[in-house]
């Protein structure tokens, strides 16, 4: 297919299109997965959720920054929700990360959740094997942050990062099922602010789900200034070169083959 | 295929080029479509023309709605070449704001698709946007493999 | 019959006169519609005494120049002095400036207003943007070189100057490098640092240089510090209402707001030692004066009884001049219209009148074309014009609050004053105004508001002449519009701009933005390295350019 060779080129604007056509095309999603399906497994994806609040946005802004400064290619796939009642969208979050809009080493997505719960839709994961079929290093999957129920991540990234503001407190305890259970990294981000050492101290003590062979780091950063976020791209970069899972697919089981 | 035309949501994005930062018409707008059932990329005034550019093809939008209260429609023409230079000119482009009358042949005449005036309803500015993403549809039918 | 016999009977008649009015009312009015001010306040048809039975006259109204300044700021108010007649000027290059303040000072404008280009509101020199974009919308001004020319003429010791000069403050070292060419000592130099307000730029309009919030606050604060030591007769502070109100803000919200910043701005002086009997009287507002006459009215009043209050007793001032609300009102752009655009003359002349009601110590009058550009002579001498019609003709100047004891006016007022305590109390909840504006609060609160009165214009609900009623077929090509800059005047500024850059000793201007640089990394007073780097002839963009380097360059709020 032509577009295939185009995106393994890593041409910008037929990988835009390939994406439109997986979100809203079944037929034409079919074909490209067909085509895509042995060129994937290069790129480390990232999955960042939280809850509202958490400043996910400026700190995957911080974190693209850190990335580019060491020279990776960076896509980043940004979930927002859509309006339950008009199916309509703002697709805000690219607007955190203004600083990195004109750098070409960056391509952001924005995709409406149109209503999946998880806040992620099917198509986000086949979205994302377009990106590591085009080369990009290091995909980072920003999701609505709707809660507990943001465990389609799990399946879909290979780091998943969990982002919380301080002053959890009490609900730390309650936090035992879900997401907080398939993270592999937490951060408290806007540790400058009062509570924060108290909530990683809570986090750490949450444990992570069964068969993880150690425990998970709790890493605070400070998103507009950047504290922490080297240390956070430095966790990063040890977990794609430790040992590999299987990255599943997140619709129908399929594993996507790793090397 | 060309049922699911129509089928999804259009692509927009309502921004603001040069230097003016009154975005209370732009919000306004991005609102309105979201209301309309439309996926807006909204940005804050200031962009680039450069930048307007990569949004455009990397959200892949089919309309680029440029909000323009001072004198920064002038700017818009650049925008225009940027587009065709990119091998992006299918991408429908509109203007509302202070116009001149005067300029609004200078948009027309440049490539771009219409010019909405002070007193435009935000319903006029949806049809409008509805009518333009089809159009920007119906074209990348016909490029695709 | 003692009094509170004689009392009682008076009131009883008066709850009876008014039933009976009100049946009356009743029997006659049909369908009338519920009336709500854009406040949201319910507007009865009718006020009376019965309206003020809690009314205390000392407390609440006053005299004017007495605490709490309900019927204005000074005893004389308008009668011993007209409200200033500031006219905001800006377009083209220095020369053209010169020209059209010349005209307006000649045709009864009292004092000078300048806007400067876009260009320069974004932190850029002349040779640094798009040449299509200098000088439409407002004067291109670099260098010390500009500022004088545009200036020629100007007894800079004799007029009040409002630069309308967001961060950090340039324009006004350029002022005082001109003063310093002429001669004129810094002590004779009046005027403002006209809408020298960041959070409202950074939270409404964007229109400013766009430093970092952190970086803004501490360039706004050092900047107050510098004008209280060495510009005795400058305002280095206004605080905006108009872009609130602009971008959609209801008028009780946006004098809630600007009062919230101002509070925020008096706590930042005082956290940095200074005191407030020393810095308030420098405080300055700036409000946009919509067409909502009664509601502007009771605004207005109600906003500088309530700066009297809070002055005293939540800032501890004790000096009367700290507690006086000196503000400038500009009609509103937002409510002219592009259709039938002579109509507007009538709508700047409401909206002037309602701000001379609410006891405005300026005043700019907006051109009939503003809806469509920068406003032509003629627009702009009749924009003056009304001015001198309404003190010369109408004669609004004989009477100090003429509305003050209007049973209407008196309760909208008090109605104004809850609806902005209430915001002002959402705004300390959530830590204060830099915190909510940080946080997104005040931008959402505007959003809705803003959402709310367009949904009134497109149902209809608010009638706009013109536009959703009583149109006409119109050609727009019918009536002028201010032309833009001849694109070889433009290229002429560029060319002096680097003859400039080529003629100034570059090691002096270099030093001075390697001292300001120094000075930004550290805590010393950035105002006064700012004015030092101009007087050695760095430029606007020069400036600027060190300033987003060393304090970060902020990113526009955008929420929707």
């Amino acid at each position: 297919m032509e577009w295939l060779q185009r995106i393994l080129a890593g041409d910008r604007r037929t990988v835009a299109r390939a994406i439109t056509a997986i979100e809203n095309d079944p037929a034409r999603a079919e074909s490209l997965r067909g085509a895509l399906g042995a060129h994937l497994g290069r790129a480390h994806v990232v999955g960042i959720t939280g809850p509202a609040g958490a400043g996910k946005s400026t700190l995957v802004n911080a974190l693209v920054g850190e990335l580019l400064k060491r020279g990776h290619t960076v896509a980043v796939v940004a979930v927002d929700p859509s309006s339950p009642f008009s199916g309509g969208a703002v697709l805000g979050d690219r607007i955190r990360m203004a600083e990195h809009q004109a750098n070409e080493r960056v391509f952001i997505r924005s995709l409406a959740s149109r209503g999946h719960a998880g806040g992620l839709s099917t198509a986000t994961a086949h979205v994302v094997d377009v990106l590591d079929a085009a080369g990009f290093e290091l995909i980072l999957v920003e999701t609505v942050g709707a809660g507990q129920s943001d465990v389609a991540v799990a399946k879909l990234a290979r780091t998943r990062v969990v982002v919380y503001p301080p002053g959890l407190g009490d609900e730390v305890q309650a936090l035992k099922a879900g997401v907080l259970e398939i993270a592999d990294i937490l951060v408290v981000n806007k540790a400058d602010l009062p509570g924060a050492d108290r909530t990683a101290r809570d986090l750490l003590s949450v444990p992570a789900r069964r068969g993880a062979e150690s425990k998970r780091p709790v890493l605070k950063t400070v998103s507009t200034t950047g504290d922490g976020v080297a240390k956070l791209a430095d966790v990063i970069a040890e977990r794609a070169a430790g040992p590999r899972e299987r990255r599943e697919n997140a619709v129908n089981g399929q594993t996507a083959s790793t090397l | 295929m060309a049922e699911f035309a129509s089928t999804y949501p259009p692509k927009v994005i309502v921004t603001k080029i040069g230097f003016d930062g009154h975005d209370r018409g732009s919000r306004l707008v991005a609102a309105f479509l979201r209301d309309a059932g439309m996926e807006v990329i909204y940005t804050p005034p200031w962009q680039e023309v450069s930048t307007v550019v990569k949004l455009a093809i990397e959200e892949d939008a089919e309309v680029i709605g440029i909000s323009s209260l001072a004198t920064d429609h002038l700017l818009v023409p650049r925008l225009m070449t940027a587009l065709r230079e990119a091998g992006v000119d299918d991408v429908q482009v509109i203007v509302g704001g202070i116009v001149p009358a005067r300029d609004e042949k200078l948009l027309l005449d440049a490539g771009v698709a219409r010019v909405f005036h002070p007193g435009t309803s935000l319903e006029q500015i949806a049809d409008e946007i509805r009518a333009l993403s089809a159009r920007a549809r119906a074209m990348r039918e016909k490029e695709t493999p | 019959m003692n009094k509170p016999d004689q009392s009682r009977l008076y009131e009883s008649e008066l709850e009876q006169a008014e039933r009976r009015w009100h049946d009356a009312y009743d029997a006659t009015v049909s369908g009338a519609k519920h009336s709500v001010n854009r406040s949201g306040i319910d507007i009865k048809p009718l006020y009376t005494p019965r309206d003020r039975a809690s009314e205390n006259f000392f407390d609440d109204i006053s005299f004017p120049g007495e605490y709490p300044n309900t019927r204005g700021i000074y005893a004389s108010m308008h009668r011993g002095r007209s409200w200033t007649q500031r006219q905001l000027i800006g377009w083209g290059v220095p020369e053209d400036y010169n020209k059209r303040l010349k005209e307006i000072l000649a045709h009864g404008g009292t004092a000078l207003s300048l806007i400067p280009c876009n260009s320069v509101y974004r932190g850029y020199d002349a040779d640094e943007v798009p040449p299509e974009l200098l000088g439409t919308c407002g004067v291109v001004v670099n260098s010390v070189e500009d500022m004088d020319i545009a200036l020629t003429d100007v007894p800079l010791d004799r007029i009040s100057c409002a630069l309308n000069d967001p961060s950090p403050f340039t324009l006004l070292a350029l002022l005082l490098a001109v003063a310093k060419r002429r001669d004129i000592p810094w002590q004779k130099i009046t005027g403002t640092s006209n809408q020298s307000d960041y959070l409202s730029h950074c939270v409404a309009n964007h229109m400013f240089f766009r430093l970092a919030l952190p970086g803004a606050r501490r360039v706004l604060t050092d900047h107050i510090q510098f004008a209280n030591e060495s510009l005795p007769g400058w305002n280095p502070l206004s605080v905006v209402g108009q872009h609130t109100q602009q971008a959609g803000a209801t008028p009780a919200e946006a004098m809630g707001f600007t009062i919230a910043a101002a509070l925020q701005y008096a706590e930042d002086c005082i956290a940095r030692g200074m005191d407030p009997d020393r810095f308030l009287p420098r405080f300055t507002f700036f409000f946009d004066i919509s067409i909502s006459f009664f509601e502007e009215i009771a605004k207005f009043r109600a906003g500088r009884r309530l700066w009297a209050k809070l002055a005293r007793e939540r800032l501890g001032a004790k000096d009367q001049k700290s507690w006086r609300f000196k503000f400038h009102g500009q009609t509103s752009g937002v409510d002219l219209t592009r259709q039938q655009p002579l109509n507007n003359v009538a709508r700047v002349t409401a909206q002037a009148m309602a701000g001379i009601f609410g006891g405005l110590q300026s005043l700019h009058t907006d051109g009939y074309d503003e809806a469509v550009s920068v406003p032509t002579a003629e627009a702009a001498r009749i924009a003056i014009a009304t001015q001198n019609i309404l003190r010369e003709e109408a004669h609004l100047t004989d009477v100090i609050d003429p509305l003050g004891g209007s049973y209407y006016v008196e309760t909208l007022t008090d109605r104004m004053q809850a609806e902005i305590e209430a915001v002002i109390a959402r705004i300390d909840a959530a830590g204060g105004m830099y915190t909510a504006v940080e946080d997104g609060l005040v931008s959402r609160m505007i959003g809705e508001s803003a959402l709310a009165h367009q949904s009134k214009i497109e149902s209809g609900e608010q009638t706009v002449v013109g536009v959703n009623a009583y149109q006409v077929d119109e050609d727009p090509h019918d009536y002028r519009s201010q032309p833009y800059p001849e694109p070889a005047a433009i290229d002429a500024q560029i060319a002096r701009l680097k003859a400039f850059k080529r003629n100034r000793s570059n090691a002096e201007a270099a030093g001075a933005l390697d001292d300001l640089a120094r000075c930004a990394q550290g805590t010393a007073n950035v105002m006064a390295s700012i004015v030092a780097a101009t007087a050695a002839g760095a430029t606007h963009g020069e400036v600027c350019a060190v300033l987003r380097r060393e304090l970060g360059f902020g990113q526009p709020l955008a929420i929707v």
